[in-house]
């Protein structure tokens, strides 16, 4: 299986004094289809190196591919047009827009990219939505929705334009068993039925259990992959 | 892009909307210091246009005199140029007063489109009634053509300015003037000169107030030249133009064409054009300044919008919007804070406009109105002062919010 994504000797040190070293010395494929999860205590590094995946931050040294193009070379518009086409976040918190509709939520990376007309958008909105029984839920704000319900707004947010890479910080963090297990469910399917590529940071051992791969770190640099 | 664009700008309306009390104080901020803008300069211009209308129509535009603002060279010096002559006991000539071929003057300045030109004579005589005496300036003109160019006849009391026509010797001179000789109209005066007395009658007078006739009296052109003495001789030629703003250049044109001089209004009002230079330095200061601090309210309400939303930015950015969405959408909010203000304070102008309007105080008997100027170009002058001061107070907040790092907001969340 090729790569979709691969990190290679990735660093990322705070300039700070003295130097905090976030991320050290990380080679890493992640491939589409696949479930990964990042373990590791907490302030190993986990996630700073999703950040770093995602092209919200930049390393002091090394690299990270993307489809064979290496990101260094993109600027800031292009890291953000390609976050826009092939990335979806998952965080811990939802990070929905609160003055906005749950519709309207899933309707901002759509609306950004610009490639349907308005109809087109609403229904793809709309069947990403209903894929996550949120149907009922399309015209409400997020403070009218429950914990749960607001997290799969959000996957759908992360979903809207068809990402080929699915990052999650704590995607279950701050969710009851009920809902985390849910949440996993979602996430195994992106992967197996959707050929997406999922990293996922997590704290959660049943998140961890339900990963293809599991990439322990320590300390900022991988201890193991299994 | 015209759909990025209402994206991004739907979201910073919604970002306002949410925020009520933060907007309307931004908008009533940009209101006020717009209404107050157009209040002021309604009446700064107004009362400017007034004055200088005033001066425009009380008097020709351009006064030729039979002066020469330099001597001519000596015929010695044009005739050895780049030497230095020495010339002994030479006296001026002792020319005789007056413009010389002042037809050929008159014909010039009439060929311009549209213009008047009124060639008069003005002279010094005493008038005379028993023992009382008074220095008068009479100005020997034409009633057809005079009327023309000076709105003569508003400023009269009593009589017509072609009473001159129709009453042998007549004279029309200030009520001030005629109160302190004690005559009336229709009263016979007599006028001593150099070149002898003559009687004249009181055909009209120029109402009280009207400083600018002073101890001027008006005579009919040839009445003037007999009583001086002065047969054929024209010493004054007024010019009106249909733009008077184009007199400065149209008097040096005259001037260098025929060496008399030739003095536009703006000349001759040189010390008022100062002053009115001096009041629009003022007026524009403060409503500067009024919108300046209107424009510390945008940069406040913006300012604080991009601390609130710092969480939405890191958000917006790992979705992929690019740091420029990010600063338009501020700017945006400051645009559409400056726009809603900018209309208010079109209305708050108006309204002000129509209450200064609406007052009335008498000057010398007649009620007069103040002079407002409602000209759109106010209007234009106070939006678009309005936007550029919003658009730098919101650019300030907004390069913040684009700068805003999401690792940032996004580790500290979680």
């Amino acid at each position: 299986m090729t790569a979709l994504m691969s990190a290679h000797a990735l660093t990322r040190i705070l300039p700070t004094e003295p130097p905090v070293i976030l991320v050290r010395d990380v080679d890493l494929d992640i491939s589409a289809g696949q479930f990964h999860a990042v373990i590791g205590p907490s302030g190993c590094g986990k996630s700073s190196l999703l950040y770093l995946l995602g092209l919200l931050d930049r390393p002091t040294s090394g690299s990270v591919e993307f489809e064979g193009v290496d990101t260094h070379s993109l600027d800031g518009d292009e890291r953000a047009q390609l976050r826009l086409e092939q990335f979806g976040f998952v965080f811990q918190f939802h990070f929905l827009l609160p003055e906005f509709s749950a519709l309207e939520n899933v309707l901002m990376p759509i609306r950004r990219l610009g490639r349907l007309d308005g109809v087109e958008m609403a229904e793809r909105a709309l069947s990403i939505l209903d894929g996550l029984d949120l149907a009922g839920q399309a015209q409400k704000t997020p403070d009218k929705m429950s914990g749960g319900e607001r997290q799969r707004v959000a996957i759908a947010r992360a979903l809207a334009n068809d990402p080929a890479l699915v990052l999650g910080d704590e995607p279950t963090g701050n969710l009851d068993s009920e809902n985390s297990a849910r949440v996993i469910r979602i996430f195994q399917r992106m992967a197996h039925e959707q050929g997406r590529a999922v990293v996922c940071v997590t704290h959660d051992p049943t998140v961890a259990a339900a990963a293809d791969t599991r990439i322990h770190m320590l300390d900022g640099a991988i201890e193991r992959i299994d | 892009m015209l759909a990025r664009a209402q994206l991004i700008v739907g979201i910073a309306a919604k970002h306002l909307s949410k925020r009520k009390r933060q907007t309307a104080v931004a908008i009533a901020g940009v209101g006020i210091g717009v209404g107050f803008f157009l209040a002021v300069s309604a009446m700064m211009i107004g009362s400017q246009n007034d004055f200088v209308n005033r001066l425009i129509s009380s008097a020709p535009h351009i006064i030729i005199s039979d002066e020469i603002r330099s001597p001519p060279p000596q015929p010695a010096i044009r005739a050895l140029p780049g030497t230095v002559v020495e010339v002994h006991g030479y006296k001026t000539r002792n020319e005789v007063r007056g413009i010389k071929d002042w037809q050929e003057i008159v014909r010039a300045a009439n060929a311009i489109p549209g213009s008047i030109v009124a060639p008069s004579l003005s002279g010094a005589v005493s008038l005379r009634v028993g023992g009382r005496e008074e220095p008068l300036g009479i100005i020997g003109v034409d009633p057809n053509i005079e009327e023309k160019i000076e709105n003569v006849q508003d400023k009269m009391s009593v009589g017509s300015l072609h009473n001159l026509e129709t009453t042998e010797g007549g004279l029309i001179i200030t009520e001030d003037l005629a109160q302190s000789l004690g005559v009336r109209m229709g009263d016979t005066v007599g006028a001593t000169s150099t070149a002898g007395t003559r009687s004249l009658k009181i055909v009209g007078l120029f109402a009280r107030g009207r400083g600018q006739f002073g101890n001027n009296g008006y005579v009919l052109l040839r009445e003037a030249q007999s009583l001086t003495g002065q047969p054929f001789i024209i010493n004054r030629i007024g010019v009106s133009i249909p733009n008077a703003y184009q007199a400065q250049a149209v008097a040096a044109d005259l001037e260098s064409r025929f060496g008399y001089k030739a003095q536009s209004w703006q000349e001759r009002s040189a010390d008022f054009m100062t002053l009115l230079l001096t009041r629009n330095v003022i007026m524009y200061s403060v409503i500067s300044a009024m919108l300046l601090v209107a424009s510390f309210g945008i940069y406040t309400a913006v300012s604080n919008s991009v601390v609130d939303k710092r969480r939405d930015i890191a958000i917006l950015r790992s979705i992929g919007f690019s740091q420029g969405d990010l600063q338009r959408m501020f700017v945006a909010e400051g645009l559409m804070l400056a726009a809603v203000g900018i209309l208010v304070g079109w209305a708050i102008g108006t309204l002000l406009m129509h209450i200064l309007g609406s007052i009335r105080f008498p000057i010398l008997g007649k009620t007069e109105h103040l002079p407002l100027d409602r000209s759109a170009r106010q209007f234009m002058i106070a939006g678009f002062s309005s936007l550029a001061a919003a658009t730098i107070a919101a650019w300030l907040p907004a390069r913040k919010a684009a700068r805003v790092d999401p690792v940032d907001i996004l580790r500290g969340a979680a």
